[in-house]
């Protein structure tokens, strides 16, 4: 393939790699971002320092109410939550995923995607249902005779854990997936042979070597569920609220810009600086956050 | 041992009773809003007492319903084509090109795709306000780009990306245009990265909620906007009827994928 460029080149006064080209090509695109996304996103977080007045008092008052700080303790104590529940369970999803036969497999897998790439509305909409005090879910329990009452697993943030983790499992499952289809199966064999129990494979050889993509899988479900929106609106209740809905009610409700904009921001670096922990120690990972 | 299934002994079925739980746990609610949807109970009673259309009938003899229906089927097509586009010849920039900053200007373009959604949407309602889109066909159509745009992108670059160019050059050297090779040689040889472009575009469009909140006006708004100002005021079976359509849209959607692969790639 080298003979073709080298033919070219020689017409050319400047070696190949080196001639700026293809620039053109990604002008548009530029032009849409920077209008549509860039701009529009600065002066949003611009006016979190300008409005009501000039100064940091939006982020003073933001990180110096109580109301304000239980809206962040929700939202990371909900998030570390589902990403904890999240990892207990798809891990052994994503092990018995990676070692089962074929078929089985491909089954899973596309019950998986199919999820994904149901509406999250609907999804939601499914959950509020299920979980109301005379759903699905607590007519089950009270059948069984686990519960007397009906729990109260709706419009508040035992709902929100619930329906996020529903949501954020294929995310972990995927990633982590695809670490422990790379293992080596020889090293637990030489692991059995010196005499190791399954136990001790489990915990001293297989699970360190899942740990990168654990806190890889971990870290993308975590920032996700710090700015969902949709489902903690839903199944949450305006007593419980979560930092994206904080943000949507200061633009929607309360018009206030200023605090919008310091509220955008704190979600903002909080998001960013975790991706950049990720990218920094485990390489990317695609994503589909909403 | 524990990567080979046959020899796990016990630890099999508790892994695979764990796994078919949370497969369960996938499905149920997919095919509960179906069961719903088709049940006759207003009260959303499970299981319901008899099976019926009615809330189909509900939902598409009602204009508001169909009009929201038609809406973001109109604005997902503008983006769909708009997105593999623009995301056809930016790829071929950030692959082929040498220029400076290349790979962080890749990076730029996927920033969408990480972002907090509501940042976006609440950052493009203001900018909106401004300049007058707000609550128009061309607001929603720029928000929904933004936001497919970084799928467009990844997969036509990444299918460009295993494209042997000197397959194209040796077009050229036979005789055709550059252009004529790109037509003829580069891009059915990457289609099958066009269509999941396209794919994914289109259901991002479609299934888009939280920016299209900000965006829709009481004259314009799309399906999940309807069915999100629905679910706010009460839980009514219409909703799953709704709920159940977008899903039978994506399953179909998702279907012609696998189908458009086996055929494109064979």
């Amino acid at each position: 393939m080298s003979t073709y460029s080298d033919a070219s080149s020689v017409s050319a006064p400047a070696p190949r790699a080196l001639r700026p080209t293809g620039f053109s090509g990604v002008v548009p695109a530029l032009a849409f971002v920077a209008i549509f996304f860039i701009v529009p996103v600065a002066a949003l977080l611009l006016r979190s320092v300008l409005e009501p007045v000039p100064g940091f008092g939006n982020y003073a008052e933001l990180l110096g109410s109580a109301t304000y700080l239980k809206i962040f303790a929700n939202t990371f104590i909900v998030s570390g939550l589902v990403t904890a529940i999240s990892l207990l369970i798809g891990f052994p999803v994503a092990w018995a995923l990676a070692i089962m036969p074929g078929r089985l497999a491909s089954v899973i897998f596309a019950i998986l995607l199919l999820s994904m790439w149901t509406n999250l509305l609907a999804r939601t909409y499914a959950w509020m249902v299920l979980l109301q005090r005379t759903g699905l879910i607590n007519k089950m329990l009270m059948g069984m005779g686990l519960i007397n009452q009906p729990l109260p697993l709706v419009n508040n943030l035992t709902g929100v854990t619930i329906g996020m983790t529903y949501i954020m499992l294929p995310f972990i499952i995927l990633p982590l997936y695809g670490v422990i289809k790379k293992i080596d199966p020889a090293i637990l064999q030489a692991a059995a042979l010196c005499g190791a129990s399954l136990w001790q494979c489990l915990t001293r050889v297989l699970l360190p070597l899942a740990v990168p993509g654990m806190a890889a899988g971990a870290l993308m479900v975590f920032v996700m569920s710090l700015g969902y929106f949709v489902t903690p609106s839903l199944l949450g209740g305006t007593a419980n609220m979560m930092l994206a809905e904080l943000i949507a009610q200061f633009v929607q409700s309360l018009v206030n810009w200023g605090m919008g904009g310091a509220a955008a921001l704190v979600l903002l670096v909080v998001t960013l600086s975790l991706y950049v922990v990720q990218l920094r120690f485990f390489g990317s990972q695609n994503t589909g956050g909403r | 041992m524990l990567l080979n299934f046959d020899r796990l002994g016990w630890w099999k079925y508790a892994l695979l009773t764990i796994t078919i739980l949370a497969a369960a746990f996938l499905l149920l609610p997919i095919f509960f809003i179906a069961a719903l949807s088709l049940g006759s109970s207003q009260w959303l009673i499970f299981p319901p007492p008899g099976w019926t259309l009615q809330w189909y009938r509900e939902l598409l003899t009602d204009p508001r319903w169909l009009e929201s229906a038609w809406t973001s089927f109109k604005i997902a097509s503008i983006v769909t084509v708009l997105s593999v586009l623009l995301g056809l010849v930016t790829s071929f920039g950030l692959v082929r090109g040498t220029f400076l900053f290349r790979d962080a200007l890749k990076a730029l373009f996927l920033t969408p795709m990480i972002l907090p959604v509501v940042v976006l949407a609440v950052a493009l309602y203001a900018f909106f306000l401004r300049v007058g889109l707000g609550g128009t066909l061309a607001g929603f159509v720029i928000s929904h780009l933004v936001l497919a745009l970084p799928f467009s992108i990844l997969s036509i670059s990444s299918a460009l990306e295993g494209f042997d160019k000197s397959i194209e050059d040796a077009a050229i050297l036979c005789g055709a245009s550059p252009l004529e090779a790109r037509i003829r040689v580069t891009l059915p040889a990457i289609s099958h990265g066009i269509f999941s472009a396209a794919v994914f575009s289109f259901l991002t469009s479609w299934d888009e909620v939280v920016v299209a909140i900000f965006m829709a006006s009481p004259t314009l708004q799309t399906l999940p906007v309807k069915v999100w100002a629905t679910l706010r005021q009460d839980l009514t079976p219409v909703v799953a009827a709704a709920s159940t359509l977008l899903i039978f849209f994506t399953i179909l959607l998702m279907a012609l994928v696998a189908l458009a692969r086996k055929v494109l790639k064979s």
